[in-house]
């Protein structure tokens, strides 16, 4: 019988990735977003339109799924703003879905995952443990997303790991958007590079790795930790005299 | 005044940061003495102030001996024990001899075993009056995020973490508290070496230039002074921070609550 993952935001980025490297290791995937089935969705791949910050959206995704041995948290938004520019609806949009959506899920899957056993991952973010400027309430919404991965391994261990991934700067078209905007676009992205130590910025591939050795008995026994894949980056001071 | 009848010692009690916890320390109406090198120690002047010095090398286990024996015969306890004697490499590992490597772990790793270990009994003799002891080591931020170029310093300044939990819980039953505090960039005579050395990209050139972009990446738009080590010090040894054992205090402006500061 196939083994069946949920995979959430799996239209684009890194979400997509996943979806279509679980695929090849022969996983049945189900994965969903809030607009219509992407035309570029690989073949096996079951889309369901849904937002999984709200009860409609997980419930038709569980019933879609059926039983799941893995769930993967990827659907996220970011708002890019301080504290005080952040207003009620920008608390709510990314509370929403980065909070109440991982929420939602494992909330969802975990009373059949106890008894049949399964394994979680989160994607949070290296902005989780140290700040990215003006993006407080993403920073925030993923140290949620770190904690409650560990209080999901202590509490419904033995049957059930949960782990969670911090990508750094990972080249999705969010980021390409970033350097387009900077005064001098090539001086932005020969800076950003030097502060990689492998030398390049990740690709969804680099997260869609760790996320399937994860789902894997490779890992059975590593629950409840959240693993940094950032080419380096966070190991050094965000000092860099050679850099100025 | 918070340190009233207590006795410190500091270690690079001449040098830049150890010097201000010195003064703070004297401030504070504490009995202190400064090992170090040299009376002048790294500062290009040093005014006499009412310290009493200990001509002290830390990675010598007669010296360390030695001074502690004088303390036990002019004072009969120890209530702080600041390990702020430390040195950096400014090298990567390739670069670093042998050497230097041993030198690095010698003073900021071994210099602080040597201290600690011999000072433990005046501390016991402290802790027993009812307040406790306070031993403060030199951790850093390099401790957990590496600069470029400074792989030894880094390295020991991990070790010297470890050891700071590892003291706490073996010696915090006899109430002696162990602390590490961990700087950022701090004004020092060690920094402005690095702002003049080849691998910070100041390679001689215009310092100021230099010094201010440094403060530019600090959230607090600046870096510290050794005053700002010496406040959380004087507060770690002081009853205030009675319950605070075992931590490690990172003081750096919130350099490192951010992520790499990309120029977008």
């Amino acid at each position: 019988m196939d083994k069946t993952a949920i995979v959430t935001g799996g239209g684009r980025g890194i979400g997509r990735a996943i979806v279509v490297r679980l695929l090849r290791d022969g996983w049945r995937v189900v994965t969903c977003g809030r607009g219509a089935e992407p035309e570029d969705l690989p073949a096996g791949a079951i889309w369901v339109q849904g937002d999984v910050a709200t009860s409609e959206g997980w419930a038709a995704l569980l019933s879609a799924a059926g039983p799941v041995q893995a769930l993967v948290n990827n659907a996220g938004v970011q708002v890019e703003k301080t504290v005080i520019d952040s207003t009620d609806a920008d608390y709510d949009q990314v509370m929403d879905v980065n909070c109440r959506g991982t929420f939602n899920m494992c909330r969802a899957v975990l009373p059949r995952m106890t008894d049949q056993g399964g394994a979680i991952v989160n994607i949070g973010s290296v902005s989780g443990v140290v700040s990215d400027p003006t993006m407080a309430l993403y920073n925030a919404s993923k140290a949620f997303v770190h904690a409650l991965t560990r209080s999901i391994a202590v509490d419904h261990g033995p049957n059930v790991r949960c782990n969670a991934i911090r990508p750094g700067w990972i080249m999705t078209a969010m980021a390409e958007d970033a350097f387009a905007l900077a005064r001098d676009p090539d001086a932005a992205r020969s800076d950003a590079l030097a502060r990689h130590p492998v030398g390049r910025f990740g690709k969804p591939e680099d997260i869609a790795n760790m996320v399937a050795w994860l789902l894997t008995d490779e890992a059975s026994y590593i629950s409840g930790e959240c693993f940094t894949i950032d080419g380096g980056m966070t190991a050094a001071s965000p000092l860099n005299p050679g850099l100025f | 005044m918070t340190l009233e009848g207590k006795t410190a010692f500091v270690t690079g009690g001449r040098g830049g940061i150890g010097r201000a916890i010195v003064a703070r320390f004297l401030r504070e109406g504490a009995t202190v003495y400064a090992g170090d090198l040299t009376e002048q120690g790294s500062l290009a002047a040093h005014d006499a102030d009412g310290s009493n010095f200990v001509k002290l090398d830390v990675t010598s286990e007669t010296d360390v001996m030695a001074a502690m024996e004088r303390v036990t015969g002019e004072q009969g306890k120890l209530d702080i024990l600041v390990n702020a004697a430390g040195i950096e490499i400014e090298k990567t590992i390739e670069d670093t001899t042998l050497d230097e490597w041993n030198k690095s772990f010698a003073v900021n790793c071994t210099g602080t075993f040597l201290t600690s270990k011999y000072a433990l009994p005046l501390l016991r003799v402290a802790a027993k009056s009812g307040r406790t002891a306070s031993v403060i080591n030199f951790g850093s931020y390099d401790g957990f995020i590496a600069d470029p170029g400074l792989a030894a310093y880094c390295a020991t300044k991990g070790a010297v973490h470890a050891l700071t939990r590892a003291m706490a819980c073996d010696h915090g039953p006899e109430g002696i508290r162990v602390n590490a505090v961990c700087p950022g960039y701090v004004d020092t005579p060690m920094l402005q070496s690095f702002f003049k050395g080849e691998g910070s990209g100041g390679n001689g050139g215009d310092i100021e230039t230099l010094q201010k972009a440094v403060r530019d990446v600090h959230p607090m738009r600046s870096y510290g002074s050794p005053d700002d080590i010496a406040n959380l010090v004087n507060w770690l040894a002081g009853d205030e921070a009675r319950y605070a054992s075992g931590q490690l205090w990172v003081l750096d402006g919130g350099l490192s609550a951010q992520v790499q500061q990309m120029k977008l």
